[in-house]
């Protein structure tokens, strides 16, 4: 029996009715989520573990004169700024390599940037001795980078760049190898050790403003990338092939897209140390609000990325005395439940 | 000082593992620590010591052949008695501490915590293994079922133990004390009583000058440790080092003498509790002083900002070592003035 064309057109171009409202209160979902963004930074702000008061905070906040002891402009902010950012670019990160790979557990450093940046602070400590913030910053993005191109190059030399495998393989095989190289280093000698393992749980205490340009650029540059490759992250939800047949440049959907995922991860990796659950996590929580279109998908991703990685950053300085908990820890526990979570209730949207 | 295993612990406090430690059955009976050692002094008979774990080692005849971890071997050589093996925590060849020792002939088998060539530690074949054992708390409880200092894991310990008997010098409590125990293996090893009390000398005069610096300056110490997790202040009353310099006359930074063992722990937010030290020692790992000029919160320190900052290397506790490090001590007070 022939169906015709007019009977199939509603469904076809509205879909159902739920996911009709789901389309129709994205603007809104969005615009919650970055008042959620503003009331996190406000929080973080207020709270940490020098328990100053709220009117303290402010006074120190608006003159810096009577930032008593630096917290507010010395700790803070900083904190806060960096956090953001962080959260930020793991949470579009993220997002854009579960749609790259097609996988839901894909983290943002698979592709090996984690590995990288880590080695090469590793390489820092040993040859140069210094473990400052700083110096830790340039040696982590200038090592997430090389890995990220070790990793492209290894995969373009294979079977091509089509197929998201050989990008994940190759990022396997080389943090693998980091990893290894890093492990020996680290056992080998004590002070590297004690360095290293402060930077790789994750954390955004000691660090400040200045100095970070790089980072941001990073960033920005990341961002980009990452809005350029918005409509073929959506193309390629369908599959590589149906992706080509739309008239997809494969190679330049996988080289803007891995160029975003490098960036974005490298300065969040440089800033923090590698933070992980934000960058898987956040974007299943972002699907589930504003469903899978990339456009809408990125910034919700981030925005829950910030919240989350705030929210736990926050959490750590409340919960260890006079010292802190890394957000990293926090993170780790908080995030692992939460991710729990989502996989038990089985809703986890194929990618 | 030890770092790691310290810090080892506040991450542990913090994290809470289920770290089940394995016991190590049979490796040693807790008696009373500290019990007399009977020290044979004929070189041929019998001989047998109790360390600080009341832990007792009978062998044929006084071991010739010693191996020991690094803070102990200084002490060993300090009294002419040559390790024919040395472990350390950091770098032996290059650790400063041995300088004025010729350690050409002893063989280095380890030079990371916990990374003990077990072949090379058997090819030089001792006839005694030295290493220490830390207090798990100010109350001096020893933890006989985990790992002795320097060992990795009660498995590795277990081989160790297969190549040679293993004695323990606590390093807890005080500072004397320690240094009573090295003496007391260093003598039972064979260091003449002239020997130790030509050390004793020297160690006594660096101890009468140091508290005169003491009394003439005035000044609060601040040791600590920092990293970009904070700042770590460590305890006069808990770390034996500090604790003889205070028995000395010294003032040491104690904000908190009955919270957390050994260290207290600053986030940078807290960083201004501990601002009130003359003189900083900073812990040679971790921050020095241009990585502490950039901590926003840390960096208006009277002291940091008179430049009153110093690198700091803990020193083994022998005679000594001791008597080199109080000097250089009394020195940096000397040198600084009141803020």
């Amino acid at each position: 029996m022939p169906i015709s064309p007019t009977a199939l057109a509603p469904t076809a171009l509205t879909g159902d009715p739920r996911r009709r409202s789901t389309h129709a209160r994205r603007p809104l979902v969005l615009l919650a989520l970055g008042i959620g963004v503003l009331a996190t930074a406000l929080v973080s702000l207020m709270l940490g573990s020098n328990l100053i008061s709220a009117t303290a905070v402010l006074a120190g906040l608006f003159d810096p004169a009577q930032d008593v002891a630096s917290v507010v402009w010395g700790s803070r902010v900083p904190r806060t700024v960096l956090g953001l950012l962080v959260g930020v670019c793991l949470g579009v990160a993220g997002a854009m390599m579960q749609g790259q790979t097609r996988n839901p557990l894909a983290d943002p450093g698979l592709f090996g940037v984690s590995a990288g940046a880590s080695f090469a602070v590793v390489i820092g400590v040993y040859v140069l001795g210094t473990s400052s913030v700083l110096t830790t910053l340039w040696l982590a993005l200038a090592g997430a980078t090389v890995a990220s191109v070790v990793v492209f190059s290894v995969a373009a030399l294979g079977r091509g760049l089509s197929s998201p495998v050989p990008l994940a393989i190759a990022g396997a095989a080389v943090s693998s190898l980091l990893v290894a190289l890093t492990s020996f280093l680290v056992l080998s000698d004590e002070t590297t050790l004690a360095a290293y393992r402060i930077w790789v749980v994750g954390s955004l205490s000691g660090r400040s403003l200045a100095g970070v340009d790089a980072a941001l650029l990073f960033a920005g540059v990341g961002m980009v990338f990452a809005a350029a490759n918005i409509r073929s992250l959506n193309n390629l939800a369908l599959g590589t092939e149906l992706a080509h047949g739309l008239g997809e440049n494969l190679l330049r959907a996988r080289l803007v897209g891995l160029a975003g995922i490098t960036l974005l991860t490298a300065s969040a990796v440089a800033i923090s140390g590698p933070i992980g659950f934000v960058g898987l996590t956040a974007p299943h929580i972002a699907r589930r609000l504003v469903g899978g279109d990339h456009h809408w998908l990125l910034p919700a991703s981030g925005l829950v990325g910030a919240v989350v990685l705030l929210v736990c950053d926050v959490i750590g300085r409340l919960i260890g005395g006079n010292a802190e908990v890394s957000v990293g820890v926090v993170l780790t526990v908080v995030g692992g439940i939460v991710f729990i979570a989502i996989v038990r209730r089985g809703k986890m949207a194929t990618l | 000082m030890k770092i790691l295993p310290s810090l080892r612990r506040s991450a542990a406090l913090l994290l809470i593992p289920a770290l089940a430690l394995v016991g190590l059955a049979g490796c040693s009976t807790p008696s009373s620590p500290g019990s007399a050692a009977v020290a044979d002094s004929v070189a041929s008979g019998p001989w047998s010591y109790t360390d600080d774990t009341g832990k007792m080692v009978t062998l044929d005849q006084r071991p010739e052949k010693v191996a020991s971890y690094a803070d102990y071997a200084l002490g060993l050589l300090s009294y002419g008695i040559d390790p024919v093996a040395i472990f350390g925590r950091t770098d032996v060849a290059s650790d400063p501490r041995f300088a004025s020792y010729d350690i050409e002939n002893t063989a280095i088998v380890g030079n990371s915590y916990g990374e003990i060539d077990l072949e090379a530690l058997t090819e030089a074949a001792p006839e005694l293994i030295v290493t220490g054992i830390y207090p798990t708390d100010r109350e001096g409880t020893l933890d006989l079922a985990g790992p002795l200092y320097a060992f990795a894991d009660a498995e590795q310990q277990a081989q160790i133990e297969k190549i040679a008997p293993v004695v323990a010098i606590e390093i807890g409590g005080k500072g004397s004390d320690v240094i009573a125990s090295m003496n007391r293996l260093a003598e039972s090893l064979g260091a003449s009583e002239q020997t130790v009390a030509a050390a004793k000398a020297k160690y006594d005069t660096a101890a009468a000058d140091l508290t005169a610096a003491a009394q003439e300056t005035d000044l609060e110490v601040t040791q600590l440790y920092a990293d970009a997790d904070g700042l770590y202040v460590a305890k006069p009353n808990d770390e034996p080092e500090l604790e003889l310099y205070e028995s000395l006359g010294v003032d040491f930074t104690d904000r908190n003498p009955d919270g957390y063992y050994y260290w207290d722990i600053y986030s940078w937010e807290n960083a201004g509790q501990v601002m009130s030290g003359d003189v900083l020692l900073v812990n040679v790992e971790g921050y020095q002083q241009s990585d502490l000029l950039m901590q926003a919160t840390f960096a208006s320190d009277p002291a940091l900002q008179a430049g009153q900052i110093h690198s700091w290397n803990g020193a083994a506790l022998d005679y000594a070592s001791q008597a080199a490090h109080m000097t250089e001590l009394a020195e940096i007070l000397r040198s600084s003035k009141k803020l």
